[in-house]
């Protein structure tokens, strides 16, 4: 780390080059918005909205649906992704072992191979025939490990002297946790999580090729019947980037405002 | 302050400290100085009850290091400050204290304060430890150390994160601190320092002491080890 002895002038330049950099951005949003703009103009069909306008409502509920997909899935995965931290610090070799071994076999998936199973291999062995309810939990499943290892990043990033001093103060285990340990673990854990959660809104879309009907499936089936891919696909692929980029936005601030 | 050492021998893997016996009276600041690996640290964390020896007994002030209750009279400097990150080093401060040491926020409050000021961080309680210096990092440490009260200072390399002009910034105001009526007991490599600072020097080699006295030994030492050692480490910038 580099100290910072007088932050006056540093402050300052940090600002003009932010300044430089709104500039910048712009400049590449207008190139991409161009981009878009030649590709839709190419088209044999001229870009009408209108004649998607019948599927207004499917699409919505397709899109709601694909956010409370993707929510449920957040909270179930950082649940579990928290249980198997706690085993794979566990005293049982065993637990640790499985955490390690599961981990090993989720990150060597596909995540689209990972719905097929549980929807066609494992459902079924285990008497459910609701394929996209086990597609949905092998969207949990998948994300878990990688859940895990932020937990496991974050906790390990409070350093041992730290704890050397909490013990030294004479912090009792509920006053650890509370003022010291959570607090900063819920600051480094944050980024993380939500570029998980990007993931998995976006892994979300594989659940289509089940049937769900999410934002994929019900603009597939849309331009199925209308054949306005065009239209269709940019608008999927907009509401897509609408939910994401704030949320990637958001993880910046945040990670700005309370990062440690 | 009184340090009392009885066959004291402490092994992790290996034996880092072997057999030491010593008693030190009337001393207020010790230095221990040697190479990495000759047990140095290990020595300061078990006078300061961080660690149980595993061999013999360890008196400081008459307190028997392993009780519980002694941790509560030292305070301790690491070499990277820990402090807190997500606190201020005004909260630093007045966490420990209102959490620990049952004072009421208000107390808390004036006590940090008077410390910082003490260590010249009046105009930076409210940053976060990543928005100050280094050196202001560990002045803060230094009091959030004192803010106890402690009969004892422990101080763990507390400059050698740091960069020379912040080294002599956090040793100027160790130097400050001499006559607050505490004893400190510190490691260091920082020989002017120790030198100036220090009124007894105890050499460690390979576990053991191979050379203490009054700090003159430096500028005179009598053993190979210790003139060996004095030849090699460099002559910093602190006056």
């Amino acid at each position: 780390m580099k100290p910072t002895l007088r932050p006056g002038p540093e402050v300052a330049t940090k600002r003009r080059e932010l300044g430089g950099a709104y500039l910048w951005h712009i400049l590449a949003i207008a190139t991409f918005a161009l981009f878009a703009w030649f590709v839709v103009m190419r088209q044999r069909q001229p870009f009408d909205l209108s004649t998607i306008e019948p599927y207004r409502d499917a699409i919505a509920a397709g899109f709601g649906r694909t956010l409370w997909v993707s929510l449920v899935s957040l909270v179930a995965s950082t649940t579990l992704g928290f249980v198997f931290y706690l085993l794979s610090t566990s005293r049982v070799g065993y637990f640790r072992a499985f955490t390690a071994v599961f981990t090993e076999i989720i990150y060597g998936t596909p995540l689209l191979v990972m719905i097929m199973i549980m929807a066609f291999v494992i459902g079924p062995a285990f008497g459910s025939t609701n394929r996209s309810l086990m597609g949905f939990i092998g969207l949990i499943v998948y994300i878990t490990p990688y859940m895990t290892n932020i937990f496991r990043s974050a906790i390990a990033s409070i350093s041992s002297e730290q704890y050397m001093a909490m013990d030294l103060f004479g912090f009792t285990p509920y006053q650890r946790y509370r003022y010291i340990i959570v607090p900063q673990v819920v600051r480094i854990l944050m980024p993380p999580l939500m570029n998980n959660f990007s993931l998995i809104i976006k892994g979300s879309a594989l659940l289509n090729v089940l049937s769900y009907r999410e934002l994929f499936y019900e603009v597939s089936l849309m331009t199925n019947n209308t054949f306005r891919f065009v239209e269709g696909f940019l608008l999927m692929w907009g509401l897509y980037l609408l939910i994401t980029i704030p949320l990637s936005q958001l993880t910046k601030w945040i990670d700005w405002r309370w990062g440690l | 302050m009184k340090i009392e050492l009885k066959a004291l021998s402490h092994t992790y893997d290996v034996e880092v400290l072997r057999d030491l016996s010593i008693t030190l009276s009337d001393y207020k600041a010790v230095a221990i100085i040697g190479m990495s690996g000759s047990g140095k640290s290990t020595l300061l964390r078990i006078l300061s009850g961080l660690e149980r020896p595993t061999v013999g007994t360890v008196h400081v002030n008459g307190h028997d290091v392993t009780n519980p209750e002694y941790r509560k009279q030292v305070g301790f400097v690491f070499q990277h400050h820990a402090l807190f990150p997500h606190l201020s080093l005004l909260r630093n401060i007045t966490l420990i204290l209102e959490k620990t040491r049952g004072y009421s926020p208000d107390q808390a409050r004036a006590r940090a304060m008077e410390l910082l000021d003490l260590l010249h961080l009046a105009d930076q309680v409210h940053k976060l430890p990543k928005h100050v210096s280094g050196g202001q990092a560990q002045r803060g440490s230094i009091a959030r150390a004192l803010s106890l009260d402690p009969e004892v200072v422990f101080l763990d390399e507390p400059t050698s994160a740091l960069d020379p002009i912040l080294t002599h910034d956090v040793l100027s105001a160790i130097t400050e601190l001499r006559d607050i009526g505490k004893g400190f007991v510190l490691v260091s490599h920082v020989m002017n320092f120790v030198r100036s600072f220090a009124d007894y020097v105890i050499y460690m080699h390979q576990g053991k002491m191979a050379e203490h006295g009054v700090p003159t030994i430096l500028d005179d030492p009598r053993s190979s080890e210790l003139q060996d050692f004095m030849s090699k480490v460099p002559d910093c910038t602190f006056r």
